[in-house]
Formats: structure tokens, sequence, C-alpha cells
């Protein structure tokens, strides 16, 4: 009777030990802490940051954008499932950080982009000013010289004649 | 004279690709009833029933900007002005980027838990500052008075 009930205790705490270790696997594994949440928050900002400094180097970030809104997406979405379905809370919650420092590293190359779209903008601006001015100053210097040489290569066969001759 | 005016007038069309928009810089926060539209709005509510608005960022600051919209419940005396945002808790809070002129309607599922009357609704945008690396208070908000009763 004695062994029967030590036999008993030790069944109980084997089995309780068993779903310790199942309940302890399961949940850190794939369940999303707020530490993390907040730590894929702090990646998009982050991105954000390096989309608006491409933006100001004239980059054109209408992708990046696109793709910060999608990770804050993906966050957003993680938060809810995370009590109903932790493995695919944390898989969002991967993809959420994937994106946001894909969009950090791709947006120097958006800037580099947008810096040499602009510089090639500011050359034809000012090299087309400075042609202007060049022709302006031409037809200045030399416009009525000219007017009068063309002028008279075109009438040069004229012949004034009296009206009434 | 003609040769001066003209001169100056194809200059300035040379140049103005490179010349900065001088337009006046803003962001827009709109409350929309469930019908997304300016009214229909609910003035009593039940406590723990959900409910529905919409919310409307529009962005008008010459970049993208991160926005990040606030839901506070607060009351009659809770203080909320351009420059004081309300020290009330926060219920909801809706984070989305826009690009320069580009703007974003989206649900607010609310739900308030406590009854009581003269609950107030604040909402609140905040913007994100990249030389601070934090969200600051744009000045815009918005309110909404409801009811809340318990059944």
């Amino acid at each position: 009777m004695v062994w029967s009930n030590k036999r008993a205790l030790w069944l109980v705490l084997a089995l309780a030990l068993v779903a310790m270790l199942a309940v302890g696997r399961a949940d850190p594994a794939s369940a999303v802490t707020p530490g993390e949440v907040t730590s894929a928050n702090d990646l998009i900002q982050s991105g954000f940051a390096s989309a608006h400094q491409a933006e100001r180097s004239g980059g054109n970030v209408t992708a990046l954008v696109a793709d910060l809104n999608e990770a804050i997406q993906l966050v957003q979405e993680a938060v809810v499932q995370n009590a109903t379905d932790p493995a695919g809370a944390a898989a969002d919650l991967g993809n959420a950080t994937h994106l946001a420092q894909a969009v950090a590293a791709e947006s120097p190359s958006f800037g580099r982009t947008g810096l040499a779209d602009r510089q090639a903008t500011e050359e034809t601006s000012i090299g087309a000013a400075v042609a202007v001015v060049s022709a302006a100053s031409l037809v200045y210097l030399f416009g009525e010289r000219v007017y009068l040489v063309v002028w008279l290569r075109l009438y040069k066969d004229y012949v004034v004649r009296p009206a009434d001759g | 004279m003609a040769l001066v005016l003209v001169t100056a007038l194809l200059v300035f069309a040379a140049i103005q690709p490179m010349l900065q928009g001088n337009q006046e810089r803003f962001s827009e926060l709109g409350v929309l009833g469930p019908a997304q539209t300016i009214g229909g709005y609910p003035t009593s509510v039940v406590a723990g029933s959900p409910f529905l608005l919409y919310g409307y960022i529009g962005n008008h600051e010459g970049t993208a900007s991160l926005y990040q919209l606030l839901v506070k419940v607060g009351n009659e005396s809770t203080v909320v002005t351009n420059s004081t945002y309300a020290r009330a808790p926060t219920i909801l809070s809706y984070t989305h980027v826009l690009g320069q002129n580009q703007s974003v309607t989206f649900p607010l599922n609310l739900t308030l838990s406590q009854p009581g009357s003269g609950i107030r609704l604040v909402f609140e945008l905040w913007t994100y500052d990249v030389t601070n690396a934090s969200y600051q208070y744009s000045g815009l908000w918005n309110q909404l008075f409801l009811n809340v009763t318990s059944h």
C-alpha cells in the first residue's frame, strides 16, 4: 500500500515536470515580449529617419514609405494575435524587423540617386540660364549689325522705283 | 528694354526646377463618424461594447512624416490645447507614415469600459521628430463628448 502511494506520487511529480517543461518551452520560444515590440518600433523609427534623410537629399522615398507602413502593420498584427497565435505573432514581428532594417539599409542609395538627379537638374538649369544670358548679350552687341547684313543680303536685288514711274 | 524683359523671363524659367516650393506646411487631423463622414457621431455608447469611428490624417509638410494618433479618455476638466496635450490615459494609438501630399483614412475601433456622463474622447496627432528621435505633440487635436451607459 505504501509502495503504491509512493509510486503514484512519483508519477504525478513526473507528469507535472513534463507539463511544466512543455509550457516553459512553448511560451518563451514563440510569444512576443513587450521589449521585442519596443525594439521593432525603434527600428521602424530608425528606418523612417534614414528615409527622411534620403528624401532631404532629393530621393523618391515612396517605396520606402510603403515598406515602413507594412512594417507598422505587421507589428500591430503581432501585438493583437500574440495571445492567440504566439508563433504567428513572432513571425510577423520578425518580418517587421526585417523590413525596417531593409529600409534603413536601402535609404542611403535612394539618397545618392536623388542627389545625383538634383545635381543634374541644377547643372541643366544653370547651363540653360547661361545660354540665355549669352544669347541675349550677343543680340545686344551684334544684333543690329547682323540684322542689317541679313537685310541687305535679302534685298540686294531690290530696285526702288518711283510710284508713278 | 524688351530684350532685358525677355531675357529675365527666360532665365527665370530656366532656373525654375532649382527653386524650392514656398508653400505653407501643415498637417491635417480629422475624426469622422461611422459612415466616414463629418457627422453621425455617437452621443451615447454602452460600456464594454465596441463602437466605430474613423480617423483622417493628411500630410502637407513638404516631406514624409511619421504620425501617431492617440485616443485618450478624459472628462470635462481634462485640459488640452494647441500647445498642451491631454494628461489622460491612452486607449488606442495608430501609427502611419505619409509621403508629401498623402492622406489616410482608417477605422478606430473603440471600447469604453467605465460608465459615466461627460466622458471626453480626445484625439491627438503626434509627429516623429527625427532630430530628437521622439514623437512630439503637433498641436492638432479633436474631441468627442459621450455618455457611457452601463447597458
